[in-house]
């Protein structure tokens, strides 16, 4: 799942500093992740959300180009742009909102591993099991049956910015929210899609790789 | 005692209860604010409860999440993440550490303050506790070593200073606080400020001490060049590029010049260009710093969205005012009360991480906490520095457990459980001053609006 975060050119170092610089970010090798077996939906999905993750990354450099711009702006032709700062909330949630299912797919939402460490595959696979069908279910149900009414009555109103020079289509930026989950509950069914493989697929043994 | 606040208590607890299966954090908070309000209407419907929650209620969930979605203050927050992650990236690092300890080499302890230093200026960089640890013990804890240094001092230099990464600005951490409790991101900056430097000068006290009285616990290189004029330029090339990248964005803030927001934007374009300077800015660094970035930012939002749920949910069910009753009613002077909730906070930050701590504990306690007549900038910062020192804690302090991922060969929990204890005892004598001096923190958001 991480071939992305292989070996980075470091450049030179000075030799007494032995451990190599490229291996410091990468915490994946005493975060423990579940090892699941992939699944032929799971390969299909994941592959589609990592793509898209890996499109919407670019999201922050975008938005940091947008600060400096309207910072710049300010300064020096002392100029304020109220759209330019409606621009940044755009991007910085769009960026998140997509990024949610993206940090599924890599097993990267914080969980507290104290004792979850120490069990077996089979027992993490069951606490996901349930943990997918009583708690993330729920969640993602909600959000996604409650965005749709939300997204809608922007739309028939044609809602705008209240401040003056901000920008129009409010439904669209708030049809992020609905797409965010949705790319949500596509990456919990892949996980689900693993997880039942793991423990009701007895005949394939997973051929997981071990933590 | 009613149905909701019976409730509520079993709605915290159950939280709780279900954080230890490991399952993902923001997932429970989430999932089990839609169980309880489940639950709630049942008892409405059963019972004759009166609590009041149904599904209308609940769907105020989606404007919350709007509300996030266009807090401006916020969009700092993927920045200042995307400023450490690229700091991390551009070898700067070692850099620092190969010219802060030539110029430290004769000093006994040299190397141990060398990493403080280091640490103190990465802190200003990632404010990610894992990364700040990982990175110093990989660079530090082996140079220590080598050079004879007792696997203790290192251990606990190393814990300590990477942990103060959430505590000196610019730090998400304080984004995040100052968001949820409604006072300005740059007021804790700047509170926040003089207490990291006074931990900092106290752990550099420290090991200078331990030089001095246990010579053999940091000792002096063997090879250690005399300090020349060279060496401090040398030294000065490696860490203004650095230093003055952190002292632009916190001084803009404090002189009024731009807004977190803005500083963080700049931060984060001189961290780009920093990696440039030094060659280590590649398409392929660029793009997986945007990476690592999305899932950083991903995780800490989707606990906000969780905790958002959540905390709608207790509010529902009257859980507030549980709290504030059950603070209020406790046999304590106002000072007392301060010390009860920082001291749970403590014992919380044993298990959980300061993203939950934040979003659920702070934004319950701080108004009541207000209405006690303290200063929140005040308070916020003394929370912080209790995650911090909580984190360094045995049994279960996650900056140990970080060190212990990577530590070389030859190093156990032993000598970190070890190695951490005087450092805890130096985070309490911290946490004391700052109890009784407020000024150092209040001095400096009061100067930056003065005349």
């Amino acid at each position: 799942m991480h071939q992305d975060k292989g070996e980075t050119p470091t450049g030179e170092v000075s030799p007494s500093l032995q451990p190599n610089p490229a291996t410091l970010m990468d915490l994946d090798h005493f975060t423990h992740h579940t090892a699941l077996p992939d699944t032929w939906l799971s390969r299909k999905l994941d592959s589609l959300l990592n793509i898209i993750g890996n499109l919407m990354s670019w999201t922050w450099v975008v938005l940091m180009a947008i600060i400096i711009i309207n910072v710049v702006m300010r300064y020096l032709f002392d100029e304020g742009r109220i759209e330019f700062e409606e621009i940044q909330w755009h991007l910085y949630s769009i960026g998140w909102l997509f990024g949610l299912s993206y940090c599924f797919v890599a097993d990267d939402h914080v969980r507290v591993d104290l004792i979850h460490d120490r069990l077996s595959l089979r027992s993490q696979a069951w606490i996901e099991l349930l943990g997918i069908l009583l708690l993330l279910t729920p969640f993602l149900f909600i959000v996604l049956w409650y965005s749709v009414p939300f997204i809608l009555y922007s739309w028939q109103v044609g809602e705008v910015s209240d401040s003056p020079g901000g920008l129009p289509y409010r439904w669209i930026i708030k049809s992020v929210l609905f797409i965010g989950f949705a790319l949500l509950a596509l990456a919990t069914l892949s996980r689900l899609s693993r997880v039942c493989a793991l423990l009701f697929l007895r005949k394939s043994p997973p051929r997981a790789t071990v933590a | 005692m009613e149905i909701n606040e019976i409730l509520a208590i079993s709605m915290f607890g159950t939280f709780i209860l279900l954080l230890f299966t490991g399952y993902p954090v923001a997932w429970v908070l989430g999932g089990i604010a839609i169980l309880f309000s489940a639950v709630a209407m049942l008892m409405d419907h059963w019972y004759d409860a009166f609590i009041g929650i149904d599904w209308n209620y609940v769907s105020i969930v989606i404007p919350r999440m709007w509300a996030v979605m266009t807090n401006w203050v916020l969009v700092a927050l993927p920045m200042f993440v995307f400023m450490g992650l690229m700091l991390d990236r551009s070898g700067v690092a070692e850099d620092l550490m190969t010219n802060l300890a030539r110029l430290f080499g004769k000093v006994r302890g040299g190397l141990a303050v060398t990493v403080t230093f280091v640490g103190l200026l990465l802190a200003a960089s990632t404010g990610i506790i894992g990364a700040s640890v990982v990175l110093l013990a990989v660079l530090g804890v082996p140079l220590m070593l080598r050079e004879g240094y007792s696997k203790e001092l290192a251990c606990g230099t190393v814990c300590s200073t990477g942990t103060l990464g959430i505590l000196i600005p610019p730090s998400i951490m304080l984004v995040m606080m100052g968001d949820q409790i409604g006072i300005s991101v740059g007021d804790l900056f700047l509170g926040a400020l003089f207490p990291g430097l006074l931990l900092a000068g106290l752990y550099v006290t420290y090991i200078l001490g331990v030089g001095f009285l246990r010579p053999s616990a940091a000792p002096v290189s063997a090879d250690a060049e005399t300090v020349s004029l060279r060496v401090v330029f040398s030294v000065l090339w490696a860490v203004i590029p650095t230093a003055g990248l952190i002292i632009a964005v916190l001084g803009s803030i404090f002189f009024g010049i731009a807004t977190p927001t803005e500083a963080s934007g700049v931060g984060a374009l001189g961290a780009t260009l920093l990696a440039l300077s030094k060659g280590r800015l590649t398409i392929q660094v660029l793009r997986e710093v945007g990476r690592e970035t999305t899932k950083t930012t991903a995780f800490i939002f989707a606990l906000l969205l969780g905790a958002t749920a959540f905390s709608l949910i207790l509010r529902g069910l009257g859980g507030d005012e549980l709290i504030e009753g059950a603070l209020t009613g406790l046999p304590f002077s106002p000072t007392g009360i301060v010390i009860c909730i920082l001291a749970v906070t403590f014992l919380l930050g044993f298990f959980l991480d300061w993203i939950e701590l934040t979003l659920i504990i702070l934004p319950l306690v701080a108004p009541v906490v207000a209405a006690l007549g303290f200063d929140l900038v005040w308070f916020t910062v003394m929370f912080a520095v209790c995650l911090q020192t909580s984190f360094l804690t045995p049994p279960v302090g996650f900056a140990l457990f970080y060190l212990k991922g990577v530590a070389p060969e030859g190093i156990n929990l032993g000598h970190i459980y070890r190695g951490v204890i005087p450092f805890i005892l130096i985070q309490l004598v911290g946490l004391c001053i700052v109890f009784y001096w407020k000024g150092i923190v209040t001095w400096l958001p009061a100067a930056a609006y003065g005349p």
